[in-house]
């Protein structure tokens, strides 16, 4: 074995870290050292079943109890929800996670990210805590949330809530005496394709209407009449995260299932986005590490003219930019997770300020994450693309960090109108 | 108008047998690979297997370039350039990974049977091979590749990975853990350029895939090219006849190579033409921003619609402009100088780094419909950018480059 530095030598900001953060880091590096990077070559051919990656989420979120942190202590959380310090430290399991599959990172993620809605303040929803802190508290099982957004018609203009409004959300909640109604087609939520417990559903309680109170993010148990769910999709690759369609079916749910009420779910769906981004960072980071660490055992396996590669300048340039990338894409990562914490500084998280600078600051990591790895991968020749480098594994996962949450172009738009201050974009 | 016609090309420079070829391969394709994709994947057995016969042997492109006289159809001018071209680009745009594999099979093709360095001797021994009617044969080549572990010699910064030595009557060859540019699991034929032991000179020898003392491992997982199944081999004493070794000089391996290196930019070509029309079908349909804006009169994603079609015309004329330099050695010299082969090592790895960023944009465009297997594209991004890591590392290549117009001698 070459002794070579490791991953703990790309800067965070120190003053930032949470004692939680870090202890739970070291859980989960311990986790994934074990767990899952022995077993994460075979993840792709996996992607039905989850058969090999079902096993260490039982571990992590069942048996750990990470699946509680967002709920409130007295019901068996860790009140999380509560902290400001929720996303720095997210953001260290996150990248922890990724380091070992950013799909199994995102699969993570989402089991909180619906969870916010109801578990983080100002908006708190003590009683749905109260209802569905027990399916995550009182079990060694995994439980999986998810988001459902997207539809056939696409993704993006339902994340596009500042123009759209809401008004091409095609699956409806219709009131009925006390509950809710719910018809409509999702397709594409982490966590779907039958692995999830509980879903948020964006809906709308008045098709067409450009009113946010007509936006509804309704909870649904999974396990209610009229849900079903396909067969997870088969992809470039995120094997770990399940995709696929979910249809609802004349799906009824009492009526405060609803996450914030008529007004507060649009707004706080801005909060879910931001989140959303900057959770997409972390993956970004959490796979340059990982690919740090191979290149390392590369470029000092592999020899040029006698001497190891990294011996070489051009060799070495390509280095140096491919650390320079995870140096800069994981400060502006940590600086976002702060700025997502720390709400009494830069203002609350679902804002259209912050859901931009939290898209300008995802796209822009994804981005050079991506360019980053395509030259690593290049400099490997043909071990770039052979499964047993790891390297081609979080090249095609990590494309969807790009893609997803609106895709990019949408991306350019929030950011462009909120800095530039355009109006019709 | 043919669609692929959209994209420019000097099609005043093509044969009339060019163009009738590339419409018959643009049609088979589609009949046999291209509106089978979506049920058959990439199955090897199913759909790859069976086209790279019907391409290679029915088609006739292992043929291509053999003497009449042993079977071939002896188009071996170096206006083959162009028909390389139009033909690759046809078959690339059905499957990245089968063009990829004839594109080798036509470089050796060029090497041996050109009209120009016709080898008679050599084409006699392998045109049958080829010429025979009976199969697919499956080319790839065993090339110095970049790091190699240990202190092998190298070739411009490359190490060898196959070493010969010569003993009575024989060539020896010995290498552990040789990567091949494809195929380690079915070729039929490995040509490796070797360090030879004691001498200078490397040689470029054809190794028989059923030589005895040639090994292959287990199929390894990559990241593309299903129809290239890769598996790395050990050859342990292999002995090949002293005539299996095709030449000893740069320039006819350096002919190989830019031969090599036209296939694969045509094979590029035609991922990214097939590329174009998967996001044509998606960008006449797909409404965003609420209802009746169609996505490609969206100005931001029209404009990066646009912006991905001038890269595949750039991309496309760039390959022809490399059929061109190859199809006319009088203006520009031989395929295997200095001057034409730093221009096909450039133009191949702009072709890539342009493919790759056009077929980056098509998904961003496409979002989760690009990640989907269903949709196809992303087997097209995965193939280009395996095969642009298998043409090697373009630190390695901006070395040729400086060495040819910097004179930089010690890189
Ligand atoms: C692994 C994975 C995980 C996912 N997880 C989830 C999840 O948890 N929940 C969920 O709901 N969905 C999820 N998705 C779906 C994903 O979020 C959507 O694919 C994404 O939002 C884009 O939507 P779309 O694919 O429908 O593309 P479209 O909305 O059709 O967008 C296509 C293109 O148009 C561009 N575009 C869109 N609007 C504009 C505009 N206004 N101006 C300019 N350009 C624009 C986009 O940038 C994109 O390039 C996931 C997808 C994958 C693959
Ligand atoms: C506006 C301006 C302000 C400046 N201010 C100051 C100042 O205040 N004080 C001062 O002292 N100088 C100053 N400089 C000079 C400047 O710092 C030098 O130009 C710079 O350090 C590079 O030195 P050089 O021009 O001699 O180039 P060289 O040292 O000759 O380098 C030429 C090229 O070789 C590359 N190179 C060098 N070494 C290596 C290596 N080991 N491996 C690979 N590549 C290498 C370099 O990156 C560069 O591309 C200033 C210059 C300008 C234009």
């Amino acid at each position: 074995m070459i002794k070579v530095r490791g991953i703990d030598v790309f800067s965070r900001p120190l003053e930032y870290l949470t004692p939680l953060g870090e202890q739970v880091g070291e859980i989960i590096r311990e986790w994934v050292e074990k767990e899952v990077i022995p077993y994460r070559r075979e993840f792709d051919e996996d992607y039905l079943e989850h058969r090999l990656i079902l096993p260490p989420f039982k571990k992590l979120l069942g048996e750990y109890g990470i699946q509680r942190i967002l709920f409130p202590e007295d019901l068996g959380g860790w009140g999380l929800g509560h902290s400001d310090y929720l996303c720095v430290a997210a953001f260290r399991m996150f990248e922890e996670i990724a380091r070992a599959d950013s799909g199994m990172a995102v699969a993570f993620g989402v089991v909180f990210w619906p969870l916010v809605l109801i578990c983080c303040e100002p908006h708190v929803n003590r009683r749905l805590c109260e209802e569905f802190a027990p399916m995550f508290t009182g079990t060694t099982e995994p439980v999986f949330s998810c988001l459902a957004m997207t539809e056939p018609q696409g993704g993006s203009d339902i994340e596009n809530v500042e123009v759209l409004k809401g008004s091409t959300i095609r699956t409806t909640a219709v009131r009925d005496g006390d509950e809710w109604v719910i018809n409509g087609h999702k397709l594409w939520p982490t966590n779907t394709g039958g692995v999830a417990d509980l879903m948020a559903v964006v809906c709308t309680t008045n098709p067409g209407s450009r009113n946010p109170e007509d936006i509804a993010i309704i909870f649904v148990p999974c396990d209610r009449p009229g849900v079903t769910q396909g067969p997870a999709y088969e992809k470039a690759g995120m094997a770990a995260d399940k995709n696929g369609d979910i249809w609802f079916e004349n799906v009824r749910v009492p009526l405060w299932y609803r996450a914030c009420g008529p007004g507060d779910d649009a707004k706080y769906y801005g909060e879910v986005v931001s989140l959303g981004n900057m959770g997409s960072i972390a993956f970004a980071v959490g796979v340059m590490l990982n690919i740090y660490e191979k290149l390392q055992e590369y470029v000092n396996r592999k020899t040029y003219r006698g001497m190891p590669l990294k011996e070489n300048d051009a060799v070495a340039g390509v280095l140096a930019d491919f650390a320079a990338t995870i140096e800069a894409v994981r400060i502006i990562g940590y600086q976002c997770a702060r700025m997502c914490d720390r709400q009494d500084l830069y203002g609350p998280r679902w804002t259209p300020e912050i859901v931009a600078r939290a898209r300008a600051h995802r796209y822009f990591a994804a981005d050079r994450a991506l360019e980053a790895i395509g030259k690593v991968m290049n400099l490997m020749e043909c071990f770039g693309p052979d499964r047993d480098w790891d390297v081609e594994k979080h090249w095609r996962d990590i494309k969807m960090v790009q893609l997803w949450l609106g895709g990019k172009q949408l991306s350019q738009m929030e950011v462009a109108r909120w800095f530039f201050e355009c109006e019709t974009l | 108008m043919n669609d692929l016609e959209l994209f420019p090309y000097p099609k005043n420079r093509l044969q009339k047998t060019d163009l009738d070829l590339a419409a018959s391969l643009q049609n088979l394709v589609q009949k046999e690979i291209v509106d089978k994709r979506l049920e058959l994947k990439e199955d090897y057995e199913g759909l790859l297997k069976p086209n790279l016969r019907k391409l290679l042997v029915e088609i006739g492109l292992q043929r291509m370039f053999w003497p009449e006289s042993l079977g071939g159809e002896e188009h071996n001018g170096p206006e083959a350039a162009y028909t390389v071209a139009a033909a690759l680009e046809q078959v690339g745009r059905a499957d990245t990974g089968l063009a990829y594999l004839a594109a080798h099979n036509l470089a050796l093709q060029a090497a041996l049977a050109m009209r120009e360095n016709l080898d008679t001797e050599a084409c006699a021994r392998f045109a049958p091979l080829f010429c025979d009617g009976r199969g697919p044969v499956i080319v790839s080549f065993l090339l110095p590749v970049f790091g190699e572990d240990g202190k092998a010699p190298t070739w411009r910064g490359k190490s060898f990975q196959v070493k010969a030595r010569a003993a009575s009557g024989s060539w020896i060859l010995d290498g552990r853990g040789v990567r091949p540019t494809c195929s380690g699991v079915d070729a039929d034929l490995f040509g490796a350029w070797c360090a030879v032991e004691n001498e200078e000179q490397p040689a470029f020898i054809l190794v028989p895939g059923d030589a005895s003392g040639l090994s292959r491992g287990p199929e390894f997982k990559k990241t593309g090219l299903a129809a290239s199944r890769n598996a790395d081999l050990d050859l342990s004493g292999v002995q090949v006849p002293l005539e299996n070794c095709l030449f000893r000089g740069e320039t006819e391996y350096r002919r190989l190579l830019s031969w090599l290196y036209l296939g694969i930019s045509a094979t590029a070509v035609g991922g990214l033409l097939a590329a174009y029309q998967i996001l044509k079908e998606w960008g006449d349909n797909r409404v965003i921003k609420g209802t009746g804006n169609v996505f490609k009169e969206n100005p931001l994603t029209g404009a990066l619609m646009g912006e991905i079609a001038q890269d595949i015309s750039m991309a496309r004329l760039l390959a022809y402009d490399l059929a061109g330099m190859l199809a006319d050695p009088p203006s520009f010299g031989d395929a295997g100088s200095d001057g034409v082969f730093t221009a096909a090592l450039m133009i191949v790895h702009q072709v890539l780094a342009t493919a790759e960023r056009a077929i980056h944009r098509t998904m961003e465009l496409m979002a989760s419909a690009g990640y989907a297997k269903e949709w196809q594209l992303e087997r097209y991004w995965r193939d280009l950018k395996t095969v642009q890591c298998y043409v090697g590392s373009h630190e390695l290549a901006k070395h040729d480059f400086a060495r040819w117009f910097y004179g930089a001698r010690t890189l």
